[in-house]
């Protein structure tokens, strides 16, 4: 076995040293009854040569696509090469949580940096070294709001949210007694005000909404401020396509209090859903409620510069059952990859390539209302994705793209919007792809 | 590689007008301007402008400053880190899973739901439990899922229940996870073995703790489960888990089993096979997969067909005519990630999982328990080893033997960065005074331990001889000791040394 140095007379060694004859002497302590008598019931090792070949047929098993438009909470973007060429470093790959800072200063100065761009892009000021991803981002997210917001009882979320996040924050918040979720509808694609100020009420704590929501309009975070923070509630903004916050102003700036969602865009890919970023923000006021790990700076004992993971007695390592959170570990090496990737890019590379995809998305949107089969369901402003009507068959339509090579927009039917397709359109889908698509889709009988 | 000096912020070699990343060519019309005129993003504060040279150059030399497991032992007991083969990287790589898109329709990924499934089947027969999710994204997920379940699994019965018992030896995380699900925890007290305590202990204080039995006999139906790690967080196995579970399962509650240590298990005993209902499993430990500084992790978990009905969906299930998501799970407890968890993680698993085959893995299991035995009896007698029970795959001595010379579990650790070596965990577990507990894990060659129980030997030595050096180490880091003190009471978390705009 390759993995393991193991050679008869070390072996030996070892086991002399210890005094026993045989390695299975050492499990002893496990009673004989509870030990497996038994080989696992399993293939035996095989080589890297073997292996691969089991794996690279699984791979062959998924279906190619010449170009993707899907998005909804996953978005296919160009990785520089430089960013996978330095998250392979085994100093990043390798490494553990930085518990000894002496020796994981490139963990712990990557994460300052990444926290600094969070906070940048989100327009607040702290943030931790990430979450697991959007969905349970937005979870946690709700719960600090509780937590600031103590003698409150009511997490109030947009419908415009992805489904699976409000699933998941209702898997977050079922098990606590005395809090409710409340949803908000949407109204031409965007958080009701109406509904939202009925639903407002001195036990709210925090509302949730997407920015931009699940459907890609963009919500006013502005409007909608006013009456949630009249209400003392706070607004959490939910983003799924961090990459809008090249396009879009930052949430800190136009009201919202939390920033939480999915940071996957920079530089990572969508890998069947994970593993993903997610990111949290708060104003500073709210450092000491947020959940994970905090990186901070300091010096040493010279007086240089250095960080550490700092305010741990809010984590569950020091305050167990108190912590405000059981997070530890997280999603570091994806959000050095985003770290890598926002540096390449910089200010200029991030507003110019979300212009690129609002762009992209315009223009498909164009050529598929012109194929004939959609119509539009609002006029809403999005980012680089937008719903359309489907005149004719969604699953007839949809085979015939995936027969064309493409993969196509999400139907919207089985999340409650019968006859809608969310298409998402990235720097990745060329004009060529884009006119052969709606080429492909005049030709069906809508 | 020497570093000149520490590496600045990137955010100070920023100069306007540099660039990392061309746009490629547009080849549509340009956006139009559809936002409102407020939401249009403003200035950027702290992204840098840099070129690609200088953000190579940035994280190469951060690099540098970062202790991985490729430089030697990183013998972090309980959170160890064993070899990361690079086959599991080439095959998580592979366009086919990287880029496939976790909305597809499932004819398109059946590659991948196969994988997911064989994956599943492999976790089913090494727990010995019956149903499998890889929807956790880290091992606390995983707790959290798994007590979800547990109390899914009594409102099904009708029945509230509001205590999770955790053993004092426990990981943070298993109190904050009980916390998160809603329960109030109860402390069980260890016995002087180290293992779980039936009967119940005064401390020297002379406090009383009530043991497991007056526990289940006060509390009663009150007990929604126990949280127990086994082998525990000292490496001893508690040998009486059966009967733990015995004791739960008579009053209705159920018995979880934090998997952190099941690299100790692995073809050597299945939970499954002595009482436990629920676990979870840390995929970047017991199955090699990196820890990324930090993460991204996976923390799937298994339980009985009792408990499957309440698994997070969707579900992976095969039938007929290939494998599909099963979503339609009415007594689900939700979803806990946005997707189906961290499946780039979960391919590496079963990569790993198909190099070690069914003998591999028991072949791993035992030399990471020779490993360990040898380090504690190579060590024992130079450094304290407060619990004398056999222990298994981690062995956690003190600084008892070193604390008249004044040298304390710190000094320790840093002294052994000065030698080259990561630390192992420190002052963990709680139950320990001044803990160090050390795992190295089956990928250590017995010239990587000498050379570590040689550096330790070396230590208690200098500890005798020259207390003071230790107290200054290490002197051959990047950095030495940090003012953490400061980092907490005037936190710094992002730089703001920007101009104003």
């Amino acid at each position: 076995m390759r993995y393991l140095p193991l050679a008869p007379s070390e072996d030996r060694a070892l086991l002399d040293v210890i005094g026993v004859d045989r390695a299975e002497d050492l499990l002893k302590s496990i009673p004989e009854a509870l030990r497996l008598n038994r080989g696992l019931e399993l293939p035996p090792h095989a080589s890297e040569l073997d292996v691969l070949r089991t794996m690279e047929g699984l791979a062959g098993a998924n279906r190619p696509f010449r170009s993707r438009f899907l998005g909804a909470g996953a978005y296919s973007h160009y990785i520089p090469a430089a960013v996978d060429h330095l998250a392979s470093r085994q100093e990043w790959f390798t490494s553990y949580t930085p518990y000894q800072p002496e020796i994981s200063q490139g963990t712990l100065q990557a994460i300052f940096e990444y926290q600094t761009m969070i906070c940048d892009l989100t327009g607040l000021e702290v943030t931790n070294a990430s979450m697991y991803d959007g969905a349970t981002a937005a979870a946690e997210a709700a719960l600090m709001g509780l937590r600031l917001n103590r003698h409150r009882g009511t997490v109030l979320a947009s419908e415009g949210l992805h489904p699976h996040t409000l699933e998941v924050i209702r898997t977050f918040l079922a098990p606590r007694e005395g809090l409710a979720l409340v949803e908000v509808s949407l109204k031409d694609g965007l958080t009701d005000p109406e509904d939202l100020r009925a639903k407002l009420s001195e036990d709210v704590a925090c509302v949730l909404v997407g920015y931009p929501n699940f459907l890609g309009c963009v919500e006013d975070l502005q409007a909608l401020a006013e009456p949630i923070h009249a209400a003392g509630a706070l607004l959490v903004s939910v983003t799924q396509e961090a990459l809008a916050f090249g396009w879009l102003e930052a949430p800190g700036h136009v009201g919202a209090d939390l920033a939480a969602g999915e940071a996957m865009s920079f530089g990572n890919r969508t890998s069947f859903g994970g593993p993903f970023l997610g990111f949290l923000a708060a104003r500073d006021s709210g450092k000491r409620e947020m959940p994970g790990r905090l990186i901070g700076q300091t010096h040493d004992a010279d007086g240089r510069p250095g960080c550490v993971l700092t305010l741990a007695s809010r984590e569950q390592h020091i305050r167990r059952e108190r912590a405000t959170s059981n997070i530890c570990s997280n999603q570091a090496l994806i959000a050095l990859r985003a770290n890598i990737f926002l540096q390449l890019a910089g200010p200029e590379g991030l507003r110019g390539l979300a212009e690129q995809n609002a762009a992209k998305a315009q223009y498909l949107r164009e050529k598929l209302l012109d194929s004939g089969c959609f119509e539009p369901l609002w006029e809403a402003p999005f980012f680089n994705e937008f719903a359309l009507r489907c005149q004719g068959d969604v699953e007839a339509l949809q085979h015939a793209c995936r027969e064309a090579g493409f993969q196509p927009g999400l139907d919207l039917g089985p999340y409650g919007w019968d006859g809608a397709v969310l298409w998402c359109a990235t720097e990745l889908n060329t004009r060529e792809d884009m006119d052969r698509l709606a080429e492909v889709l005049g030709a069906l009988p809508c | 590689m020497l570093n000149r000096n520490r590496e600045p912020l990137i955010f100070e070699s920023s100069v306007v007008g540099k660039v990392g990343m061309d746009l490629p060519h547009l080849d549509v019309p340009e956006a139009r301007d559809t936002r409102p005129e407020h939401l249009r993003r403003g200035p950027f504060q702290a992204l840098p402008s840099v070129s690609e040279v200088e953000v190579i150059r940035h994280f190469t030399r951060l690099s540098h400053d970062n202790y991985g497991v490729d430089d030697g032992i990183y013998p972090l007991g309980s959170c160890t880190m064993k070899h990361n083969p690079r086959l599991n990287e080439r095959v998580a790589s592979l366009p086919a899973f990287a880029e496939s898109h976790p909305l597809s329709a499932q004819e398109d990924v059946q590659g991948n739901l196969a994988a997911l499934f064989m994956l599943q089947e492999w976790l089913k027969e090494i727990t010995g439990l019956a149903a499998v999710t890889l929807q956790p994204s880290a091992g606390a997920s995983g707790e959290l899922t798994g007590v979800m379940l547990i109390r899914a699994h009594h409102v099904a019965q009708g029945a509230s229940r509001r205590v999770i018992l955790t053993p004092d030896s426990a990981h943070g995380t298993n109190p904050a996870t009980a916390a998160m699900a809603g329960y109030e925890v109860v402390e069980v007290p260890s016995a002087p073995d180290g293992t779980i305590s039936f009967e119940d202990v005064v401390d020297h204080t002379g406090k009383h703790h009530p043991g497991l039995i007056s526990l289940v006999e006060t509390l009663g139906a009150e007990i929604a489960g126990a949280m127990i790690t086994n082998p525990n967080t000292l490496g001893v196995f508690e040998h009486r888990i059966q009967e733990v579970a015995d004791l739960l399962h008579g009053i209705g509650a159920l018995l979880y089993m934090d998997g952190a240590n099941m690299n100790a298990l692995v073809g050597v005993a299945r939970p499954g096979d002595f009482g436990v209902d629920v676990m979870h499993l840390n995929l970047h430990k017991t199955f090699s997969t990196p820890h990324g500084g930090g993460g991204p992790g996976a923390g799937p978990v298994a339980c009985t067909a009792q408990l499957e009905p309440f698994l997070p969906r969707p579900v992976v299930v095969r039938d007929g005519s290939g494998y599909r998501m099963d979503w339609d799970r009415r007594q689900s407890i939700g979803k806990v990630h946005g997707f189906f968890g961290n499946f780039g993680i979960a391919i590496r698993a079963l990569t790993y999982c198909l190099s070690h085959g069914g003998d591999g893995l028991r072949a791993a299991t035992l030399r990471a328990i020779v490993n360990a035995n040898y380090l504690r009896r190579r060590l024992e007698g130079t450094y304290h080893l407060p619990i004398q029970s056999p222990t298994l795959h981690e062995v956690v001595f003190n600084d008892a033997l070193l604390s008249s010379a004044g040298v304390h579990t710190l000094d320790v650790a840093k002294g052994l960065i000065d030698r080259g070596f990561h630390p192992p965990t420190i002052y963990f577990p709680l139950i320990v005074p001044g803990a160090l507990m050390i795992e190295p894990t089956e990928s250590e060659s017995k010239a990587e331990l000498d050379a570590f129980v040689a550096a330790l030997e070396d230590i208690a030595r200098q500890a005798q001889s020259d207390p003071e050096a230790l107290h200054r180490a290490p002197v051959r880091a990047p950095l030495r000791r940090m003012d953490e003190t400061t980092a907490a009471r005037k936190p710094v978390l992002r730089w703001t040394g920007f101009r104003p705009q």
